[in-house]
């Protein structure tokens, strides 16, 4: 009982269901962990390395250790910290403004085909323009405070969201959605109780980009005119001549990328439980 | 054996841009309570529709209907388990939950809905994976899943839309044996749409050919074989000749 469907390849076959092989030594993903690590080792070796070897200023290319001292200088951690607390509320209020408007609109529109293919194009439309473009515009509009910033986010995170959302609930299978009727369901367990499980991976997946859009919309909205946050603070280095500062406070802003991101793919595993990694 | 289901010149118009499509025409067919009756014919002949129509999914255009004591084309009726071509089997829900989705969705499952629920998957050996997740099992086991999800809120009609036409010979032959069993042991009366002929042979007590555009029924042949069907009864000259025969009206009539 070898042959197994195109369609069910995805599902393991008696067999492999009642003997799955027992983990042994070097597996892929240890392989793969080693791998990365050395990368990285090699990275920072050269980062200490290469400039001096080559000779090159340390306004332009820091070695390691400076960015290290700047990125640890107890008398500048009160100011790193309070610009990434204002850059982080930016993100969290924006992204959380975003992502709920993105979510009702897609329930919406997936649910209203008329208004979905008379609004669908425009969507589409302001997808491609290159957002953060407007952000000057939300500074004369909202100030230099934190509403214009948060404007920015929202107006980033929230595409993301509507697209990958209208993609899930309007891909959910037929068959799915015939098997609630005929057993009576009323719409709104349909909605719940299919068309919203069934589109969380997508939903997921619209969460990630929204995350790592949100960072750029705070951070450029802070270039364009802030008084506070990590933004602020990288202009002010720059303006200075204090490379090595600005490299440590794009540490500290990746940390922050990479944190929310892994914070939202833990999230995921959590909710998304059924999904194969 | 009183009649479950009754249609009389049931018909079905698709109204589209460039005109009606007529997918059923004239449908008059009377399945009794407790039979097994099988649809055979050519893609696009209606016999999904006429499928959808029994599970209250479309409404005819035309003629009459009755399931049971009611008017088809009403309410959606609960009185139907329906199997599909795939599993369909929600990711998120174990087994067991699948299982009793026909009954989650009116109320709270009660334990005696689980034991239920229970009982069938014990009946097709599948009470150890009652707490799996779908993908951690076969599609042959995931579609036996879906046959008790078909059966736990008790229907009176148990409805099949090709529902091995995606798994492999073996297990397709296996799986017929056992809704064979299913069916002598539930008393259930229920309708296969299928595209293989041996496939309505082996199940059914009646087998309905139909043509292509308009969908009509062309052929009725009484299949005279008894309640219980092995593997066996495949390779005799009876069933040889049978299958024969019905492949010889879908190619003389429903072409």
């Amino acid at each position: 009982m070898t042959a197994i469907d195109a369609s069910n390849a995805s599902a393991p076959s008696d067999a492999a269901v009642l003997a799955r092989p027992a983990r042994t030594g070097w597996t892929p993903r240890r392989r793969q962990l080693v791998g990365s690590t050395s990368v990285l080792a090699v990275l920072l070796l050269a980062w200490q390395l290469l400039p001096q070897a080559l000779g090159t200023p340390s306004y332009v290319v820091p070695v390691l250790s400076d960015v290290l001292v700047a990125l640890f200088d107890p008398a500048a951690f009160p100011r790193y910290l309070e610009a990434a607390g204002a850059t982080m509320t930016e993100v969290g209020l924006g992204l959380a403004i975003g992502v709920g408007l993105g979510l009702a609109l897609a329930i919406t529109l997936a649910q209203l085909p008329t208004l979905y293919g008379i609004v669908f194009p425009y969507v589409v439309a302001i997808e491609s323009i290159p957002k953060v473009a407007i952000a000057p515009l939300f500074v004369i509009w909202f100030g230099f405070g934190l509403s214009s910033k948060v404007v920015v986010v929202v107006l980033l995170a929230f595409f993301p969201v509507l697209v990958n959302t209208i993609h899930g609930l309007r891909s959910v299978d037929r068959d799915q959605v015939d098997l609630f009727r005929v057993n009576g369901a009323t719409p709104m367990q349909v909605r719940l109780r299919l068309l919203v499980p069934a589109s969380l991976p997508q939903i997921f997946s619209g969460l990630e980009l929204a995350v790592a859009a949100s960072m750029i919309g705070a951070i450029v909205a802070e270039f364009v005119g802030a008084q506070k946050g990590l933004g602020v603070l990288i202009l002010q280095a720059q303006g200075r001549m204090e490379t090595p500062a600005v490299f440590a406070l794009l540490i500290i802003l990746s940390a922050l990328g990479i944190g929310l991101n892994v914070l939202v793919r833990l999230l995921r595993r959590l909710v998304v439980t059924w999904e194969r990694h | 054996m009183s009649a479950l289901v009754e249609l009389d010149r049931l018909s079905k118009v698709y109204s589209t841009r460039t005109g009606d499509v007529v997918a059923l025409q004239g449908i008059t067919l009377t399945i009794d309570e407790g039979e097994f009756v099988a649809v055979v014919g050519p893609s696009g002949c209606g016999k999904t529709t006429l499928l959808k129509i029994l599970a209250n999914l479309e409404q005819h255009t035309g003629g009459t209907g009755i399931l049971g004591n009611r008017e088809l084309g009403g309410k959606a009726s609960d009185d139907v388990g329906m199997v599909f071509q795939k599993a369909t089997l929600l990711p998120w829900l174990d087994i067991l939950a699948n299982v009793l989705l026909p009954v989650t969705l009116k109320r709270r499952a009660s334990a005696a809905d689980r034991e239920a629920a229970m009982d069938l998957l014990r009946m097709v050996g599948l009470e150890e994976f009652a707490h799996k997740r779908p993908d951690e099992l076969s599609g042959g086991m995931q579609q036996r899943a879906a046959i008790c999800r078909a059966l736990v809120h008790h229907p009176s009609l148990l409805l099949m839309d090709e529902p091995f036409g995606a798994l492999d010979a073996m297990t397709r032959d296996a799986l017929n044996v056992e809704v064979n069993r299913i069916w002598r042991e539930t008393h259930k009366t229920a309708v296969l749409i299928t595209h293989s002929i041996p496939e309505a042979v082996f199940l059914a007590q009646r087998v309905i050919v139909m043509s292509a555009r308009p969908g009509r029924i062309v052929e009725e042949i009484e299949i005279p074989f008894g309640r219980e069907r092995t593997l066996e009864l495949m390779g005799t000259p009876e069933f040889a000749a049978l299958s024969a025969r019905i492949r010889r009206d879908f190619e003389v009539k429903a072409a």
